[in-house]
């Protein structure tokens, strides 16, 4: 009897969360899942239902195709290095030394900063003229004249990544550190009897004890690369010559630069199924890591 | 020359010192317990034999190599840690080669020394399971065999049986004792269990606050106790510790008019004079030494005595009768035959001999030898 009753309770008292989650998640995604079946405009005609054109043409255009190799290479590079460099890091951090406390704590500073902030911060770094990377690169004889980091096709991708390393490795090096700290501390002594070299003890002794909250970080991470978007725009606006495009992006412009709603829509929907097959990918590799740990 | 000689270690954490001086010299083949309560150095000890902490002064040496600022891996120990430190995600065969396979020892050969290693431990058939896969006494035999299979100058065990459950245990110790008989290599080895020291030690070392209270066989250990906390510690229930003073020439429990003559071999006390009559001492008696008498024998026996007595509890405990009572306002326990005829409240008589009985000085602590 009370079981229902706390159901009852339970749902009530979730009701208003939930009508609220209904209007702004669950409303638009159904109309978006409706537009993207449209021809409809931002602005003027409500549209007509076209079928699977819109998505028909955008899988099949060279647009779709290079932004999606885009995505994909700024995804897997920053995230890959975000994942050395924080473990790197958390290896250093574990370490006994003095003033440890003050570079953990100065280590998350880059995390902590608003994405926006730190873009403009990077902007501020790449500036074809008064930037510090040019600054440096030339006072250290390793470049002859300043160069537009973000303004070339070739480099601008380069340097987004590294901002974007900068910015998202204290993450993986939290969790690392944290995990790091979980290793027994007789297992450790036992590899050093045994004659583990730090290369060894590392494989061997410390990784398992990694594995699973590095999973999760490059789950997350992951994620996050594939959907990023304010750095971008705040940096390069997807530019120059549309050479750090990413999907994100692309959505933007289509549904909003170009007013196209119906397209735009189901663009949206194709990426958020992309993000939802890997996320469904990674929680099957966490889950299977975590079996094998236990 | 020694197996392992500790020369006057000293280990200082800021301004706490954790060990004041510790020296042990052990002979090829020798198994040291080093028995403590928790916080009195053993751990910290083990843990500069094995390289794994540095101590602040003194030297240590193997076959008379000092291994002093040697990386542990290049001392020819092997350490079993109390939480078995197997390594969860190589298999039972990979975790006791482990050592031998860092050492680039060819595949063969570790095969093999895995394969002797295992018989002996009785382990075989789990050589190719995850540590996870294990119980608690399976995984320390896989612990010990990763040891043994280095074939080391000396092995260090840091209270490797604790995690067990008391059956297990016992189980161990008799399995650790077997191994030592075999394989007769020297052991050093931690524990605040005095059941595992007696039983397994060749020699033990009772520690407090850092220094050795006593160092000595077994035997010595329980029959010769050389202060106050080393008759305490070992023995259960501990041992019997009575006020007496001093009154012409015998001994009078404090708190009652019972006398007893002192016995022949602490006579030179008296001339000495380390003992001055009204002196007040720590009067020691195993309860074990303790045996049922009749009452109308109370007083000096020959070769001993009969103490009067007033049984407060009585607890079976299976293979003995432990009966706590008072000797005037002075408590003792004397563990009694299971078919003793005692109750509680009953006024009975404890018969001990000269020979158990042991005198400390209260203010020193130190045993009074004669």
């Amino acid at each position: 009897m009370s079981g229902s009753w706390m159901t009852t309770r339970a749902w009530l008292l979730m009701l208003p969360l939930l009508a609220v989650m209904i209007s702004v998640i669950g409303w638009p995604l159904v109309d978006t899942v409706r537009l993207s079946f449209t021809d409809a405009r931002l602005v003027g005609t409500e549209g007509s239902f076209v079928g699977l054109d819109n998505y028909a043409r955008m899988l099949s255009g060279a647009n779709f195709q290079r932004t999606l190799v885009t995505t994909t290479w700024f995804a897997v590079i920053s995230v890959a290095a975000e994942m050395v460099l924080g473990v790197l890091a958390a290896l250093l951090l574990n370490q006994q030394f003095y003033g440890r406390t003050v570079l953990r704590a100065l280590m998350i500073l880059p995390w902590a900063l608003p994405t926006v902030v730190n873009a403009t911060l990077w902007r501020l770094i790449y500036n074809p003229e008064y930037g510090a990377l040019n600054a440096a690169l030339t006072q250290a004889g390793l470049l002859d004249a300043y160069r537009s980091w973000l303004g070339e096709p070739n480099t601008a991708l380069a340097a987004l990544i590294v901002a974007d390393c900068w910015k998202n490795f204290p993450l993986v090096a939290l969790i690392a550190l944290a995990a790091l700290q979980a290793v027994p501390r007789d297992i450790t002594a036992a590899s050093m009897v045994d004659g583990a070299g730090p290369i060894a003890r590392f494989r061997f002794v410390i990784l398992p004890y990694l594995v699973g909250p590095l999973l999760v970080a490059l789950v997350l991470r992951t994620i996050e690369a594939f959907k990023v978007f304010d750095i971008i725009w705040v940096m390069t606006r997807g530019g120059p010559a549309n050479s750090t495009r990413t999907l994100s992006i692309l959505v933007y412009q289509e549904a909003f630069s170009f007013q196209r709603a119906g397209s735009g829509a189901s663009l949206a929907l194709i990426v958020t199924l992309l993000v939802t097959v890997l996320a469904v990918a990674y929680a099957a590799l966490v889950r299977k890591a975590a079996g094998s740990a236990s | 020359m020694s197996a392992l000689d500790i020369q006057n270690i000293r280990k200082s954490y800021g301004a706490v010192e954790t060990l004041k001086g510790i020296d042990i010299a052990l002979q090829s083949g020798e198994f040291l317990v080093l028995l403590g309560s928790s916080g009195c150095g053993k751990s910290t000890l083990l843990n500069i034999i094995a390289g794994l902490a540095e101590a602040t002064s003194g030297d240590i040496r193997i076959a008379g190599r000092s291994i002093l600022g040697v990386h542990p891996k290049d001392r020819d120990i092997a350490m079993v840690f109390q939480s078995y430190a197997l390594y969860p995600n190589l298999s039972v065969r990979r975790n006791i080669g482990f050592g031998l396979e860092m050492r680039k020892v060819p595949l063969a050969e570790r095969e093999k020394a895995v394969a002797e290693a295992s018989r002996l431990l009785q382990i075989e058939p789990l050589l190719d399971r995850k540590p996870s896969q294990l119980s608690g006494g399976q995984r320390q035999r896989v612990a010990i065999g990763r040891a043994l299979v280095r074939k080391p100058q000396v092995f260090l065990f840091d209270e490797p049986l604790s995690n067990l459950d008391a059956k297990l245990r016992l189980e161990m110790r008799t399995e650790l004792k077997r191994l030592h008989q075999i394989l007769k290599t020297t052991v050093v080895y931690v524990t605040h269990d005095q059941i595992e020291a007696m039983t397994l030690a060749t020699r033990i070392a009772v520690m407090k606050d850092g220094r050795i209270e006593q160092l000595g066989t077994p035997e010595e250990i329980y029959n010769q106790p050389a202060t106050l906390y080393v008759a305490g510690f070992v023995g259960a229930p501990p041992m019997n510790m009575i006020d007496v003073e001093v009154d012409n020439g015998a001994l009078r429990i404090v708190g009652s008019e019972v006398r007893l003559r002192l016995p022949d071999r602490f006579r030179p006390l008296l001339q000495a004079p380390v003992v001055q009559d009204k002196t007040r001492l720590a009067l020691g008696i195993r309860p074990e030494a303790l045996r049922l008498a009749s009452l109308d024998q109370a007083g000096d026996q020959a070769g001993g005595h009969v103490l009067p007595v007033r049984i407060e509890v009585v607890e079976l405990t299976g293979p003995e009768l432990v009966a706590t009572a008072r000797i005037g306002p002075q408590k003792l326990t004397a563990c009694l035959a299971p078919r003793a005829r005692v109750g509680q409240g009953d006024v009975a008589a404890f018969a001990v001999d000269d020979d158990a009985l042991h005198l400390f000085d209260p203010a020193t602590g130190q045993a009074l030898l004669a």
